[in-house]
């Protein structure tokens, strides 16, 4: 009973991540593919709980889920889409995109399933104690450049939409 | 591959999961003509990236958490990337009324 229970939910899980992210791609109307967004980025969220980094997980909900997806909605209400902003079959570019992305999808996918555990696996939970060692000894200087990062980010956006007096 | 906990899913199924998403995202960003919806499919291919490195870092048997730590400074990279992106197109948006990529021709000589 208990065996098929992680096969069975990532299936689920995956199931839920392909059909929505093919959502966002396909959908007719822009506020349903950010909505089929922040439903893979809730599933992906299983995903890493199901993977047993469940602090991954925590700051999937918070950043993706709340942040950026609440972003995107903002930036969709601020500019009006049309009604047929579709324009998704009736492009010279579709065919050609479509095929460049099959073409490299193939083989990468068959060289995905080769890849094979290797070793023990590592204990489930409990992740965000040697995450934060990691964060805060090998990876200090990362750290310390992704807050001037996000700083340069945040003056960056505001001063692109500040309104000329 | 068994635990205690029951039948492991392979490693492999995870990474496929990951390149379907990514070349979902990849399929979006060459095929929608609509700004934001390209920045969302952006998020997707990123998504799916962190979804690559977190089963890497879980599975391969490693007991540090280096594959984890790069998926934050994904998350800090999406965010800022997300942020300005958004501020480009409402400042595109501001001088020419249009979100669709085809009509930006500013820059073309």
């Amino acid at each position: 009973m208990l065996d098929i229970l992680e096969p069975l939910l990532f299936a689920l899980l995956a199931l839920s991540i392909l059909g929505a992210g093919l959502g966002v791609v396909l959908a007719n109307r822009i506020t349903t593919s950010a909505l089929l967004m922040a439903f893979t980025f809730l599933n992906m969220a299983g995903m890493f709980v199901l993977l047993g980094a469940e602090t991954i997980a925590a700051f999937q909900v918070l950043i993706y889920v709340g942040a950026i997806t609440v972003l995107i909605l903002y930036g969709i209400m601020f500019t009006p889409q049309a009604p047929r902003s579709y324009g998704l079959f009736f492009q010279q570019q579709t065919p050609a995109g479509a095929a460049i992305a099959a073409l490299v999808a193939l083989p990468v996918m068959g060289i995905a399933f080769a890849f094979h555990d290797a070793g023990p696996v590592g204990p489930r939970g409990g992740d965000l104690p040697r995450l934060a060692t990691s964060v805060f000894t090998d990876f200090a200087f990362p750290f310390e450049i992704a807050s001037v990062l996000l700083l340069a980010a945040m003056i960056g956006a505001i001063v692109l939409v500040k309104r000329e007096p | 591959m068994t635990t205690a906990a029951g039948t492991l899913v392979p490693l492999g199924a995870f990474i496929a999961l990951s390149a379907a998403l990514f070349f979902i995202g990849m399929a979006g960003v060459l095929v929608r003509r609509n700004a934001v919806v390209i920045l969302m499919s952006v998020e997707l291919m990123l998504n799916a990236a962190n979804l690559a490195f977190v089963a890497f870092s879980r599975r391969l048997g490693l007991l540090d958490e280096r594959g984890s730590v790069f998926v934050i400074f994904v998350f800090v990279v999406a965010a800022a990337e997300v942020a300005v992106g958004l501020a480009i197109v409402l400042a595109l948006y501001r001088n020419r009324p249009t979100v669709d990529v085809d009509e930006m021709r500013e820059m073309k000589g």
